[in-house]
């Protein structure tokens, strides 16, 4: 069980380096196999030679001599230098490598107003409500798409849609009574969230629970036992 | 007991609304707060029919009023702001069946009751849901009676079919439900939908007896006698029908499994035993009381805690007893329809506890308070947000099981914020005796009363038959009675009547 999820997590982590790489324009994306120590150190080159420039051109030569036996010892010393807060995962540091590239990439871009609009666009596509502030709209649209636009969502919608009848929450007593009709709608909506914060936390738990089930669970009966009394 | 005339005594009672009267103060001896019980017309006269009788001269024997024991209550140490009797209130040992009341935690002389939480510690109710309608099972109905019969073992002296060792009781008195749960015997959602997840944290099987444990371990997956049972029962109204989706009762004809039972002879050997430590305990620390059926202890000495952590562990024993029957119910109906407990949507709506005491946190007279809250014969009933109850019910309020008697109806009702305000979030447990046990086996025939249940479709099945008519309604009151009560004054709502179509018992 141990090794799938090893597994598992390796693949998912293979297509988000992908999805990232792609998202950064880099162009064998598609190919790209991280395990592969040359596709390894061609992609932290790139990054650093389109995207984080930690080093003047002339300083790279060590990253760019990608089949000496010494490139990992300048690895080492490039993590260093960058401030990769990680040391002993080859693969964590490409992760967080990336994640350095998205974000000198976009840091510069959130606030001019062509990425308003897109976010906003984008928004609209979704059918979420616009925020005043579009970082805000970008969050919400990240957990739409997260949630409900996933490849597993897309294949077997109904698994991810919520069922069961909609609670007219609006027009039920809340159980608690507030001043201004406005106030105490805001607080039932805020009670919904709280409710379905909780939710997921039970679900869960449950799921753990199910888990523990499957290696201790033997469930026992024997009629001889059994007699009725008087 | 003081003895007055009836017509003196009733001067110590008083009106205060449609449904609820005070007690004063005076109407039993050293009362340190007032009491008061809630009533429809037809209940308030038992009441007091009751009391009436118990002052007629020659009057000896048998348990005080119910009027007279909530008062007697109302005069323990530590007790808080009210001694609260519920609509199905009847005498019973030392505190009444369907009184509540609650000490304050940071009260020294605070006590804790064996008599307030019964003998029957973790009597509850459980109620299954199914996808099955009335129409599915009643072709094999006999057949699915005889089934659950076959599996959950009843009566005086039963013994269960789910093998245990005294290693496992152990396990079981410390761990409830989650024992069931490691066992694989129940649902990771039954917990969920569980009072207390299932599982009183304080446990400790060091403070119960050797002889509780020999006594409760064949016990564990059965029924037991007297009031309890399984039933098959019939969604036969909704009242509230968003409270009701929630329960995932959608419609009238849905099929529906009460369990009603507890902890057998393990909590009853505990009480037991715990009384007679109290009897010590109170001579030694001067603690008086009104009735010698009060046996009580501080809460925090040793006797107190021993019982409460005894208490507890019985708890977890009556858990493990519901959750095993849980189980049997759910293999029975599996084989009959040749569909898993899953496609049958076996889900537990609820389980409550009616005989148990409690820590709980409460507003009485504007201060938040920490309080033991004893509640014997009485159900609790949190409001919708309240952080104790499940989250699929944080709308609705916690939902309240209340058993009927053999051949009457069942009600699910769910709790309020009036109940927090007036009861210590507390309601009303079943229909309540109106009759003795002995007054039930003179007045009525068996045979009448086994008669009567095959008339109106229901089947039975019983161990003692000849014992039937102490469970017969005519015992008891009428449960519709005292539910209305309780949704009248606000401290319960209707939700969902269910009616039975086969009855298991002891």
């Amino acid at each position: 069980m141990y090794l799938n999820i090893a597994k598992l997590k390796c693949l998912k982590m293979s297509t988000m380096f992908k999805r990232r790489l792609q998202a950064l324009g880099y162009l064998e994306w598609k190919k790209v196999n991280i395990n592969d120590p040359q596709h390894f150190r061609k992609v932290v080159l790139w990054l650093e030679d389109q995207k984080i420039r930690q080093y003047d051109i002339q300083d790279r030569k060590d990253l760019r001599n990608i089949k000496s036996e010494y490139w990992p010892k300048a690895f080492a010393k490039y993590c260093m230098d960058v401030q990769c807060p990680i040391f002993d995962n080859d693969v964590d540091q490409l992760e967080w490598l990336i994640g350095c590239a998205i974000w000198l990439e976009t840091d510069n871009d959130i606030e001019n107003n062509q990425f308003q609009e897109g976010v906003y666009s984008v928004a609209k596509l979704l059918r979420i409500p616009q925020h005043p502030n579009h970082l805000v709209t970008l969050k919400a649209c990240s957990k739409l798409v997260q949630r409900r636009l996933n490849s597993e969502c897309l294949r077997n919608p109904n698994s991810k849609i919520v069922r069961g009848k909609p609670f007219p929450i609006m027009n039920c007593d809340p159980g608690f009574q507030l001043k201004k009709t406005a106030v105490e709608n805001a607080a039932k909506i805020l009670a919904l969230l709280y409710i379905q914060d909780i939710r997921n936390l039970q679900t869960k738990i449950n799921e753990v629970i199910v888990r523990v089930q499957n290696i201790t669970a033997n469930p026992k009966t024997d009629t001889k036992l059994g007699k009725v009394g008087k | 007991m003081v003895v007055r005339q009836y017509q003196e005594e009733i001067k110590y009672l008083e009106k205060i609304t449609e449904t609820c009267w005070r007690i004063k103060k005076g109407f039993q001896p050293n009362m340190k707060v007032e009491g008061v019980f809630y009533v429809n017309n037809s209940l308030e006269r038992l009441m007091f029919d009751e009391l009436k009788n118990s002052c007629r001269p020659g009057a000896v024997g048998g348990f005080l009023p119910g009027m007279k024991q909530i008062a007697n209550v109302a005069a323990l140490p530590g007790i808080v702001w009210r001694s609260v009797g519920l609509p199905d209130v009847h005498s019973g040992y030392g505190f009444a069946i369907g009184n509540m009341a609650a000490f304050d935690m940071n009260d020294p002389k605070s006590i804790v009751s064996p008599g307030g939480v019964g003998f029957d510690i973790n009597c509850g109710v459980r109620l299954l849901r199914t996808n099955l309608f009335e129409e599915d099972v009643l072709p094999v109905k006999e057949q699915l009676a005889q089934s659950m019969f076959d599996h959950i073992p009843v009566g005086v002296g039963s013994k269960g079919i789910i093998p245990m060792n005294a290693r496992d009781l152990e396990e079981a008195l410390e761990m409830g439900m989650d024992w069931s749960l490691r066992e694989g015997y129940i649902w990771a959602e039954d917990k969920e939908h569980c009072e207390e997840y299932g599982r009183m944290l304080n446990a400790d099987s060091s403070k119960v007896s050797t002889r509780a444990k020999k006594r409760g371990l064949p016990q564990l997956g059965t029924l037991g006698a007297g009031n309890h049972y399984a039933e098959i029962q019939v969604v036969d109204e909704i009242y509230d029908k968003w409270a009701a989706c929630k329960m995932g009762i959608e419609e009238k004809g849905q099929i529906c499994v009460m369990i009603h039972s507890g902890s057998r002879g393990f909590g009853h050997q505990v009480a037991t035993d715990a009384l007679v430590q109290m009897e010590k305990a109170m001579k030694r620390d001067n603690i008086e009381t009104n009735d010698r059926q009060l046996a009580c202890a501080h809460i925090k000495s040793q006797e107190g805690q021993d019982y409460l952590k005894a208490m507890a562990a019985a708890a977890n024993f009556a858990w493990v007893n519901r959750s095993s029957m849980t189980f049997l119910s759910r293999q029975a109906f599996a084989k009959q329809f040749q569909q898993s407990p899953d496609d049958l949507d076996m889900h537990v709506i609820y389980d409550v506890s009616h005989n148990i005491a409690k820590i709980e946190e409460h507003m009485v007279e504007g201060k938040q308070k920490t309080l033991l809250v004893h509640r014997k014969g009485s159900t609790r009933a949190f409001p919708p947000h309240h952080p104790l109850i499940p989250v699929d019910y944080q709308l609705t309020g916690q939902p309240v099981l209340i058993g009927g008697t053999m051949g009457t109806c069942s009600y699910v009702l769910t709790g309020t914020e009036q109940a927090m305000k007036e009861t210590f979030g507390s309601t009303c447990h079943g229909a309540g005796r109106a009759l003795s046990r002995a007054k039930s086996r003179r007045n009525l025939d068996y045979t009448d009363v086994l008669e009567k249940l095959e008339r109106q479709g229901i089947s039975i099945r019983v161990a003692s038959p000849k014992l039937v008519m102490e469970e017969a309604p005519e015992s008891y009151k009428n449960v519709t009675d005292v539910v209305n009560t309780c949704h009248a004054a606000g401290i319960s709502r209707k939700c969902i009547k269910l009616r039975p179509i086969a009855v298991i018992k002891g």
